[in-house]
């Protein structure tokens, strides 16, 4: 009877691997485990990477968690010990800050669980990264500001930049570029403040710096969602037409919608969506051993730029 | 009546109508930060480009709108000896009921009705575990606050943080509105709320007992005063404020947002202006003069560092020491005696 048992187990398990796709069997995926671990689900950006993700996971027979922090810092560094606790094949990790998850990022590569970084990096280098280049965003929108602001323009040269967190990785690397940029177009910078990536609080400081400089230029956030509110109080100021509204995001349909509205008026998109897929593709080779020997396997997201005006083109943004 | 006897109810009814709370030994906070904030005024005015004008005056009223409205209900619970740390997420289930009205088609007036009577609900609640179920204030409004956030993002916004308002709808258009040339509606609604808060705490029965309940609940209790209907008024009467802070918020920002519960200061500012204002966090005393000071001086230490450029982390820390000062100056100046003790904390 035992040995009966035994003989049916063993052939429901070789009937299963016969069934899965060809994909799955021969990849060296199937059965392995991914977790991800973002700053917030709840957003279209995080939503619309895990989504294709977890496409990808499907087809590669490999299993997908995610592991929400919902915005808050201390419970992310939890949920990547117990992520890192639980040996995952493979961890996705997205970074509030340069500093905050460096130590645990360090941790996993040394017990062997590859680290995928998306769109935000830590100070410390994994085996991949996904995502924008946060140098090319502000340096091109810098460069942006300088031709509609700068010397011969016959503006004030005056801009306001709206960061997130002033130490998360992308107010830190766009920063630093734009600021270079801004230095050599004559640009001047009458306020860097953070949100917190709050509309309500980039509002009340942009409407203070309007007050403060009724000539602003342009002003210059770091992520759609609360830049938003800052062109909401430039909207209010009934400044819409003097003051251009920049801002970088994940480009959904959201983002086009304030562009129709007149609430931002040119936005860098790194296309959610398609980093989505890239971080799909990155997992798949990563889980089959690809590894770059000389440092970081990286993807860097192509970018495209919403207009408002006569180049304006709804297609550029995604729907969820 | 424990409150008004406590200190001779003619001196109390005369603190709180005359609008200079300082002349009352108590209330040497109150006159220090006054002192503080005067002198903020005329440091930034000397040194601050763009302080000392009329649009930047216009400036402070309306970004301080939301926060002396939340203050106004804090305020009233605080006086009752009570506190409300579920305002901010009412505020933000408030905006989040409206916005989600006005999505589905509904008209301002109608969205308006639907989201006070869903608010009044809450407060109701909140106030029945209080006053019937007598659950420690602090922990019943704690419990509700994380059941309201989580209600209201998963079961309305289905997990989504943001809900963004569409700015050309004539209902969030009438909140954005100028009432009357330079006079936004905004800081009309600020300064009902303020005069409505006069009235309840100076011209009703009720305020009176808002009082005896802070100075001493319990001989408020045994004298016979309804202290749990009181309750109920207390907690709605916070609930109804922060539904207008939110309708304030949300309207001027195009966008109703989930984080100002889960990450945002925005508890800790409103509690900061209570305090700030000399009403003690033991109760029983207070008024709208304090609650004026307070937010006076936050709006203009926020609005003087803004135009300074000093970050927002930075402004935390100055607040967060301001908030320290205030309440150590506050121990110091009305230091506890046998009958605050044995009344109990919150």
């Amino acid at each position: 009877m035992k040995r009966t048992v035994t003989t049916i187990a063993a052939a429901l398990a070789a009937a299963a691997t016969l069934a899965l796709p060809a994909t799955a069997q021969d990849n060296g995926m199937a059965g392995k485990k991914v977790i991800f671990v973002p700053i917030t689900m709840g957003i279209s950006l995080t939503e619309a990477w895990a989504r294709r993700m977890r496409e990808h996971a499907e087809v590669g027979g490999y299993s997908f968690e995610v592991r929400d922090a919902a915005f808050n810092t201390s419970i992310m560094s939890e949920l990547l010990a117990k992520a890192i606790a639980d040996k995952p094949d493979l961890l996705v990790v997205h970074n509030p800050t340069v500093q905050l998850l460096a130590r645990q990022i360090r941790q996993a590569e040394a017990e062997g669980i590859p680290v995928l970084q998306i769109n935000l990096q830590s100070n410390q280098a994994s085996t991949g990264f996904v995502g924008a280049s946060w140098e090319r965003i502000g340096r091109e929108i810098a460069e942006d500001i300088v031709k509609e602001c700068g010397a011969g323009t016959g503006k004030s040269g005056k801009v306001a930049v709206v960061p997130g967190q002033l130490t998360a990785a992308d107010s830190v690397i766009m920063n630093e570029a734009a600021f270079k940029v801004f230095e050599q177009g004559g640009i001047e910078v009458v306020s860097n403040q953070a949100s917190d990536w709050e509309p309500e609080k980039a509002r009340q400081i942009t409407a203070t710096v309007l007050q403060q400089h009724p000539d602003l230029c342009a002003i210059f956030g770091h992520w759609d969602v609360h830049t938003m509110g800052a062109g909401n109080a430039v909207r209010d100021a009934g400044k819409a037409d003097d003051v251009l509204v920049y801002a970088t995001g994940g480009g959904d349909s959201v983002t086009c919608k304030a562009i129709e509205d007149g609430v931002l008026d040119r936005v860098w998109s790194y296309d959610a969506d398609g980093q989505g897929r890239d971080a799909g593709t990155l997992i798949d080779l990563m889980l089959q051993g690809a590894r770059n020997p000389d440092g970081m396997m990286i993807a860097e997201s192509p970018l495209k730029v919403i207009k408002a005006g006569d180049g304006y083109d709804a297609n550029l943004c995604f729907k969820m | 009546m424990a409150g008004p006897d406590r200190h001779g109810s003619g001196a109390v009814s005369e603190q709180r109508l005359s609008l200079a709370p300082w002349k009352d030994r108590r209330n040497l906070l109150a006159l220090v930060v006054s002192m503080v904030t005067l002198a903020l005024i005329l440091v930034f005015s000397a040194t601050v480009q763009g302080f000392a004008t009329r649009g930047n005056l216009s400036v402070i009223l309306s970004n301080s709108a939301s926060l002396a409205i939340l203050s106004c209900g804090m305020a009233v619970v605080i006086i009752s000896r009570g506190l409300d740390l579920s305002i901010i997420a009412v505020m933000v289930a408030g905006a989040t009921t409206y916005a989600t009205c006005i999505e589905a088609g509904m008209g301002g007036g109608a969205a308006l009705v639907v989201t006070g009577l869903a608010i009044v609900a809450v407060g109701m609640i909140n106030a029945w575990l209080i006053a019937y179920a007598e659950l420690p204030a602090m922990l019943a409004t704690l419990a509700s606050a994380m059941a309201i956030t989580g209600l209201f993002r998963f079961a309305i916004l289905r997990g989504e943080f943001l809900l963004l308002l569409p700015k050309e709808n004539p209902a969030v258009q009438a909140l954005t509105s100028d009432l009357l040339p330079g006079l936004p509606v905004v800081t009309v609604m600020m300064l009902a709320a303020l005069a409505a808060t006069w009235v309840l705490l100076n011209r009703t029965v009720a305020g009176e007992i808002i009082y005896a309940m802070g100075d001493n609940f319990l001989a408020a209790r045994l004298s016979g005063l309804p202290v749990r209907s009181v309750t109920m008024l207390i907690y709605v009467w916070a609930a109804v404020m922060a539904l207008a802070a939110g309708l304030v918020v949300s309207s001027a920002s195009g966008a109703v947002d989930f984080r100002t519960v889960t990450n945002g200061t925005l508890l800790f500012d409103v509690i900061l202006v209570v305090v700030l204002g000399g009403i003690p966090l033991r109760g029983g005393r207070g008024g709208l003069a304090n609650i004026v000071l307070g937010v006076a001086l936050i709006a203009v230490l926020r609005n003087g560092m803004t135009l300074m450029n000093v970050t927002t982390q930075i402004q935390d820390v100055i607040k967060g020491l301001v908030l320290l000062a205030a309440i150590a100056a506050e121990n110091f100046l009305n230091p506890r005696d046998i009958e605050t003790d044995t009344a109990g904390d919150l």
